[in-house]
């Protein structure tokens, strides 16, 4: 039997917060990027050049020191205000910038960006003219979007988004750096303590590798699910 | 007070694009029963002057009303011309529907599922009744084999046909077909053009863009013919189709004969 | 010349009434900057370099050869670098007995596991990008070059290869500037990097703000150099792939 010198369930603790932070960081990132690819094709001047300057500054800069300067450079931003609204109105707040939510936040915006180009592509791709029947039949803009843009688009989006997924996952190690006892972390600790590297770096690699072939998976049968009508699969009119 | 008996009237409709006119102030009035074909060369404006109709373009002139409710408009920052009120817009569009030259079926949507969504979410009709007349609408198209098939698995004239399925399921007060049977293989025009004839012989009001003279001649009871934005003739078919009094519309006519 | 000390002046004033932004610490930031640029570069040749040799044994086929190569890339596409860092850095230090001998020498220097995890890395990624140049060269080439008589080692290294690596550029590009960025984990294994230099400032002086969004301009100016310098090699190498107007 593998002997994690006691260091197994902190492990397991550890990949769970490594999901947890992976999927409500993807969470974010999506709605971001729905948010700025919408921007992006705007007719709105300024609010194209803000998604774009946000990808850009997003493309240019490491992902390990946007992630020290918004948790870091956060808390000390919230401390200054807190100060503030301290020596003006005499109410005591303390913010404590979490470590788990500064992951989050860094991460989906981070991706957020990457997702934004996804998405954008993915919405020029879809016929303009499957829109205007929509709008011929008097649907709503929100109608419009949620039954025919939002399901055509994604069928364009899902490989793009599948490998953003899969670089997020990656992302979430940086967590450990900035204190998060994701599984990364606590096998760190582990090979510090007991002087076996192996021992722990090899299973949390693999840990990856699982959830890495797990997601895979999904994504295959969301694929299955937005190709509906376009496969090649089932009855065709001539027969 | 305007005559709420009258489905659309349309006056002095001017549209350009760019800078480029492409409506020269144009003027129809639909009366029940009526099917008025619009005729001429491509770039004459037709397709243009069907689109303006529900405002999926918006004209820069001119006024709609559509049984007696005229569309109210505004000119916003840009100077653009903009309905004053988009809920109007989308009320109106419900009870005229479109059929497109490209069907533009929504692909992921089974054939059944296309002829529901608008009467579900736009018509808020439970599904289930949506269900039982989209069945009834696709036997009459002759498509109640088809109704789980998926657009790509059909050919173009049965696509067709359940777009025009899909029209008839808001019962338009007005039908708009823009060049139904142009993107259809020759063999497949006579299926969609026998139905557009039904619908005709039913008392639907319709207005249909169309290179098809033989239908224009036999199903519409008004013809315009256009030209460079302007109607250049109008009139019964049997009048100006035989004896077209325009020199442009006896060129327009003439390789046919 | 006037006009340009007096435009200087308040910017000197501010400087000299700083501690952040001094000799000293530019000097740092200068160091980091140093150590970023050689981390990079070296892994980058050196994983170029491997990558060609794997990029054309991953299309062999023979099973025995296409598929420890695919192992390799699949491991370390599929997880962290970090994770490899730390494997490198501490599955050598933790060897019983190592510090005794001469390979201590280069292990003591945090920056030989660094180079180990981001040449391997590098190389990974480098191998699965001229992979699919590789296999997606149009059928035509090959068969003219077939036509022509050309033996498979011909037809590799004068056609294949030079049209694969044009077409693998733009993804090439990328992962440069990929592990641009993922080299600032380097600093975690005490390697005063570009990152490494802002932390131990922000840690100093307690100032988040110049230190971090310095090294992010910093960085932002290298990344969009490589950017520029990739755009500008696309156009020489890939212009005739481009319709012609």
């Amino acid at each position: 039997m593998l002997d994690l010198h006691g260091y197994g369930p902190r492990l397991l603790e550890g990949s769970l917060l490594t999901l947890e932070l992976a999927l409500l960081s993807l969470l974010l990132a999506v709605l971001l990027g729905l948010l700025s690819a919408s921007a992006k094709l705007s007719s709105s001047r300024i609010l194209r050049g803000i998604a774009h300057v946000y990808t850009l500054v997003i493309r240019g800069v490491p992902d390990l020191v946007l992630m020290l300067l918004l948790f870091y450079g956060g808390q000390i931003g919230i401390n200054m205000a807190t100060d503030w609204i301290y020596s003006e109105f005499d109410v005591d707040i303390f913010i404590n910038i979490n470590a788990f939510v500064a992951g989050v936040v860094t991460i989906g915006i981070i991706f957020g960006a990457y997702m934004s180009e996804t998405f954008r592509g993915a919405f020029l791709a879809v016929d303009e003219g499957l829109l205007e029947a929509g709008r011929a039949y008097g649907m709503r803009p929100w109608a419009v979007f949620r039954h025919i843009r939002f399901p055509l688009m994604m069928r364009h989006a899902l490989p793009g988004l599948g490998n953003n997924w899969m670089v997020l996952l990656k992302t979430t190690a940086l967590v450990s750096i900035i204190g998060l006892s994701d599984m990364v972390k606590v096998a760190a600790e582990a090979t510090k303590a007991t002087h076996e590297p192996f021992l722990f770096m090899i299973p949390v690699a693999l840990g990856y590798l699982l959830i890495a072939s797990v997601s895979e998976w999904c994504f295959m049968k969301l694929r299955q699910r937005f190709d509906i009508g376009f496969s090649s699969g089932g009855s065709s009119w001539n027969n | 007070m305007a005559d709420t008996s009258i489905p659309l009237e349309i006056n002095h409709l001017h549209k350009s694009f760019n800078g480029n006119p492409v409506l020269n102030g144009l003027s129809l009035k639909a009366q029940k029963g009526d099917v008025i074909t619009l005729i001429g060369a491509s770039g004459s404006g037709k397709s243009t002057f069907l689109r303006c109709m529900n405002l999926l373009e918006m004209p820069d002139q001119g006024e709609l009303i559509v049984h007696g409710e005229a569309i109210g408009f505004k000119v916003d920052r840009k100077g653009q011309r903009q309905p004053e009120d988009w809920k109007q817009v989308e009320r109106i569009r419900a009870r005229l529907s479109m059929v497109f030259q490209n069907f533009n079926l929504w692909p992921h949507m089974t054939l059944i599922e296309n002829v529901m969504a608008a009467p579900v979410h736009v018509l808020k009709m439970p599904k289930a009744q949506a269900r039982e007349k989209g069945m009834a609408l696709l036997k009459r198209v002759g498509l109640s084999e088809r109704a789980s098939y998926f657009p790509t698995q059909m050919s173009g004239g049965q696509q067709q046909r359940g777009a025009i399925a899909r029209a008839l399921a808001m019962d338009p007060e007005v039908m708009l077909f823009d060049e139904p049977t142009s993107a259809l293989d020759p063999e497949l025009v006579g299926d969609v053009l026998h139905v557009m004839h039904e619908l005709a012989d039913e008392g639907r009001t319709m207005i249909v863009v169309t290179h098809e003279m033989d239908f224009a001649r036999d199903v519409s009871n008004h013809v315009m013919f256009l030209h460079q934005g302007l109607i250049e003739e109008q009139g019964a078919p049997g009048d100006i189709l035989t004896s077209p009094r325009s020199e442009r519309l006896q060129q327009f006519l003439a390789p046919r004969y | 010349m006037e006009q340009l000390s007096t435009l200087w002046q308040p910017v000197l004033s501010w400087m000299n009434g700083n501690d952040i932004f001094t000799p000293n610490t530019f000097e740092m930031y200068w160091s980091g900057l140093v150590n970023t640029v050689h981390l990079v570069f070296v892994s980058l040749v050196i994983g170029l370099i491997i990558a060609v040799p794997l990029a054309i044994a991953r299309g062999s086929s023979n099973l025995w050869i296409r598929k420890p190569v695919w192992f390799f890339t699949y491991l370390f596409r599929g997880t962290p670098l970090l994770i490899q860092l730390y494997l490198a850095y501490y599955g050598f230090a933790f060897i019983p007995g190592i510090q005794d001998t001469w390979l201590w020498f280069f292990l003591e220097d945090p920056i030989y596991p660094a180079l180990l995890a981001f040449t391997l890395n590098t190389a990974a990624y480098t191998t699965e990008i001229f992979h699919g140049a590789i296999q997606s060269t149009p059928r035509g080439e090959i068969e003219a070059a077939r036509a022509y008589g050309m033996n498979r080692f011909t037809m590799l290294r004068r056609i294949v290869l030079p049209s694969a690596f044009r077409r693998a550029l733009p993804a090439y590009g990328n992962e440069v500037i990929f592990m641009l960025h993922a080299s600032a984990i380097a600093f975690v294994v005490s390697i005063t990097d570009l990152t490494g230099a802002a932390y131990y400032i922000y840690a100093r002086f307690y100032a988040p703000f110049a230190a971090f969004l310095f090294v992010a301009v910093l960085y932002m100016a290298l990344s969009f150099s490589i950017q520029g310098l990739f755009k500008y090699l696309e156009k020489r190498l890939l212009g005739h792939l481009k319709p012609q107007s």
